[in-house]
């Protein structure tokens, strides 16, 4: 960032004389200082996966949560500033609701990442606003089968086979793509996103962490809801044992 | 209900004849409305759906309702469901208004979408789908423009079976035995005789069978109605809605009651 | 409003365009009558209000268990008899209020105060009235027992005993024999008594319903009679009753019993 403090960056409004805008860049930093989010779209379905950071040992376990349900069909997974994702997870709720009045039917997820990036975009117009610290991982399963998207500061959005965001995203990137994603099960990606997330937290191994897990697919009824209990512990005893392994 | 035809949409008048004493050839006719031809008609059912059924039995609720929307007396639409599922817990059944019921539907389904997304541990369950109905519908009655139905919610939830009863003037009410619009006289009576007291005895076989017997009838009796129904069943297992059902019946009686069938004398 | 769009030919509305539509007539009737008959005696240190529990529309059962009788406190207990959704949703706005009365004081509210709330809620309704009839009984700030009868448009008096609902007519004139003593002159060197004892009353009750159900083809099912106690007073009438459940809440010295009855069913 060699341009900092050429002024250019006070507002979101105001490209600076190369043609940026200083304070979508810098959003895109408040992403990186947070724990990992990892989607897999895979055969039968789409599987969430979060490394929450546990900023305190006094923290009741399971709050602060970092996936969101949108509708029955569509989870939400975030990294960034935790209070802009609960609000965008709200958004897309309203989104979502708003889309079953108009339309009589469960939302596509493209239609509701479209909505949701035009409200982000909507952020980067103004000097009064500054663009929401968050990046934003969407899936869930529509008449298409499958979906995963990616929504950034910037209110740009594509759609994924795997996605990543966070601090360890470079890491958890080439661990997907190793993956055969199209081939995998639900189950077997519940296994392979816990030991991503394992995996890219070995960088932040003196910070605590919760495994934070959701799914969508046939076997949950197409609905998004937490891996249950028992898998989520089958699959952290997977990764740790995994980790071992590697070192 | 009026068993005067002659009094039927009209208020009833109790200033006269407060006990019914009169005889129904001499029934007297509430004084004219003067004002009936300055009346516009801004809200009456259009298409609608006839009774819906419901009873209590050993593991839940069993609930049924024939597939017609009638436009008139001209039988439009034939393949109508007037049960629908509401979360995993309750079936809802609607006679009345069939476009009215559709906007109920699309409300309920918002609603449980929105419960559902909240993802607190709290799912909304029979008693709480009818307290919503209950006010939803007393509501629009008191705003003078009401969903024209009669509602049968029933469910089952942490192991308690739950009936009841919701309508355009938000009467509401809970019994072991439900029956609406029609199956209110023609139904009831059967379904008390079978039901009541035998809550907690009576099988799923033995439901059913007061269920389509009583179906049977209404078919024979209420000309708003088809031999094509479907059941619902709401137990411990969750809501479950049957495929449509049809009844075999029988007209050849009809060849021998006078007046009915070509007769020579 | 076809004439409101050929004065707009470009569809936009017209900054003093008005927004009411014209006057809206329907013909549909937002009340009906659900049957059933309530009662209730006040006694000296006590108060009982009944209610059976038929539910009925015109000639139907809807149902044979609908409570029309609600404790609302230790020392309140309201009857609503009439259009039976509107009696349920001012059961509930009366409670409402009570509750945000109770958070304010930190006690419960006294039994003429509710009385004229009850008065305030329903004539504020009074072009579009909650359609029932109610009775209120209970005990005073003094002890003494109380009934309050109520129209359907807030008309309310203090008495000792009343009737209303679909048997009205024949349980009160009963009520005003057996208790007022109207028509019945004492014995030479006798008076009539000012307050029947608990006993007594129940009895009175329990006839009264069993009379209206005979002749009267709304009322039946079932019977629940509310008794409430004055602080201190003697509970002794109530032992051994069948069907007796105590529903006391707070120990501020009144006490409420509900008792359970079953009537014919025909």
């Amino acid at each position: 960032m060699t341009s900092i403090g050429t002024g250019y960056d006070l507002s979101a409004s105001t490209y600076s004389p190369d043609g940026r805008i200083f304070q979508v860049e810098y959003a895109n930093k408040a992403v990186e200082n947070s724990g990992t989010a990892i989607g897999l779209k895979v055969k039968d379905g789409v599987v969430l996966a979060v490394e929450k950071l546990v900023h305190s040992k006094l923290l009741v376990p399971g709050v602060n949560r970092r996936i969101h349900t949108v509708d029955k069909h569509i989870g939400l997974a975030s990294a960034g500033l935790l209070a802009d994702s609960r609000h965008l997870a709200n958004r897309s709720r309203d989104e979502a609701v708003n889309y079953r009045e108009t339309m009589h039917s469960p939302p596509q997820l493209k239609s509701v990442a479209e909505r949701v990036g035009l409200y982000l975009q909507a952020y980067t117009l103004y000097s009064s606003v500054r663009p929401f610290g968050v990046s934003t991982i969407l899936g869930g399963v529509d008449k298409n089968g499958p979906q995963l998207f990616v929504l950034e500061p910037s209110g740009t959005y594509h759609g994924y086979h795997g996605a990543a965001v966070g601090k360890g995203r470079q890491l958890a990137k080439t661990e997907l793509e190793k993956l055969q994603l199209a081939d995998l099960t639900m189950r077997e990606a519940v296994m392979q996103a816990a030991r991503i997330i394992y995996l890219v937290h070995e960088d932040a191994k003196e910070k605590e962490f919760e495994l934070e897990m959701s799914w969508i697919g046939e076997e949950t009824g197409n609905k998004h809801v937490p891996v249950p209990e028992d898998l989520l512990k089958e699959a952290e005893t997977q990764a740790k044992a995994a980790l071992e392994d590697f070192e | 209900m009026d068993h005067f035809p002659t009094n039927w949409g009209r208020p009833r008048n109790d200033a006269f004849d407060a006990y019914g004493t009169y005889p129904i050839a001499q029934h007297p006719r509430n004084a004219v409305d003067v004002f009936a031809d300055g009346v516009q008609r801004t809200q009456q059912p259009i298409v609608t759906g006839t009774s819906v059924l419901a009873i209590k039995y050993k593991d839940g609720i069993m609930m049924a309702a024939d597939n017609l929307a009638s436009y008139g007396s001209l039988a439009r639409f034939k393949d109508v469901q007037r049960l629908h599922p509401v979360g995993d817990y309750t079936v809802i059944g609607a006679g009345g208004d069939m476009s009215d019921f559709q906007y109920i539907q699309q409300m309920l389904e918002e609603l449980v979408t929105e419960e559902f997304a909240s993802q607190d541990g709290h799912t909304l369950g029979p008693v709480e789908i009818h307290e919503y109905m209950s006010h939803v519908m007393y509501a629009r009655r008191s705003k003078i423009n009401p969903l024209w139905n009669s509602l049968v919610i029933g469910g089952f939830k942490n192991g308690k079976s739950f009936l009841s009863y919701v309508d355009l003037l938000g009467t509401t009410y809970t019994a072991s035995t439900i029956a609406t619009g029609y199956g209110s006289m023609i139904a009831q009576p059967l379904l008390r005789k079978a039901v009541e007291g035998n809550e907690t005895t009576l099988t799923e076989e033995e439901a059913l069978k007061i269920i389509e017997s009583s179906m049977r009838v209404l078919f024979y009796r209420d000309a708003r109605s088809i031999n094509k129904f479907q059941v619902a069943t709401i137990t411990e297992k969750g809501a479950t809605i049957s495929e449509s059902r049809h009844l075999e019946t029988s007209w050849s009686f009809a060849e021998g009651i006078r007046g009915y069938g070509s007769q020579t004398q | 409003m076809p004439a409101m769009l050929s004065t707009q030919p470009h569809g936009l509305p017209h900054p003093h365009m008005q927004t009411e539509q014209g006057p809206q007539q329907r013909q549909f009737n937002p009340y009906t009558e659900n049957g059933g008959t309530i009662l209730a005696i006040a006694g000296k240190d006590f108060s009982v209000i009944a209610g059976d529990t038929r539910q009925s529309e015109g000639y139907s059962i809807q149902t044979r268990y609908a409570p029309k009788v609600f404790r609302l406190t230790d020392r309140a207990v309201l009857a609503v008899n009439g259009f039976a959704a509107d009696g349920n949703m001012f059961v509930k706005k009366v409670r409402q209020r009570l509750e945000w009365y109770r958070h304010a004081h930190a006690k419960d509210m006294p039994l003429r105060a509710i009385a004229r709330l009850i008065q305030t809620m329903l004539y504020a309704r009074r072009f579009f009235p909650y359609y029932v009839y109610n009775i209120l009984g209970g005990i005073e700030e003094d002890g003494s027992g109380a009934v309050y009868s109520f129209d359907p448009v807030g008309s309310y008096e203090r008495e000792a005993c009343r009737a209303a609902g679909a048997a009205q007519s024949l349980v009160q004139p009963f009520l005003d024999n057996q208790i007022y003593f109207k028509n019945q002159t004492p014995a030479p060197g006798t008076s009539h008594p000012t307050h029947l004892p608990l006993p007594t009353v129940l009895k009175l009750v329990i006839d009264s319903f069993t009379g209206a159900t005979e002749r009267h083809i709304e009322v039946g099912d079932g019977l629940e009679i509310y008794v409430v106690l004055a602080k201190g007073a003697s509970t002794q009438a109530l032992e051994g009753i069948r069907g007796i459940q105590e529903t006391t809440v707070t120990n501020d010295g009144e006490r409420v019993f509900i008792i359970q009855r079953e009537l014919k069913k025909d």
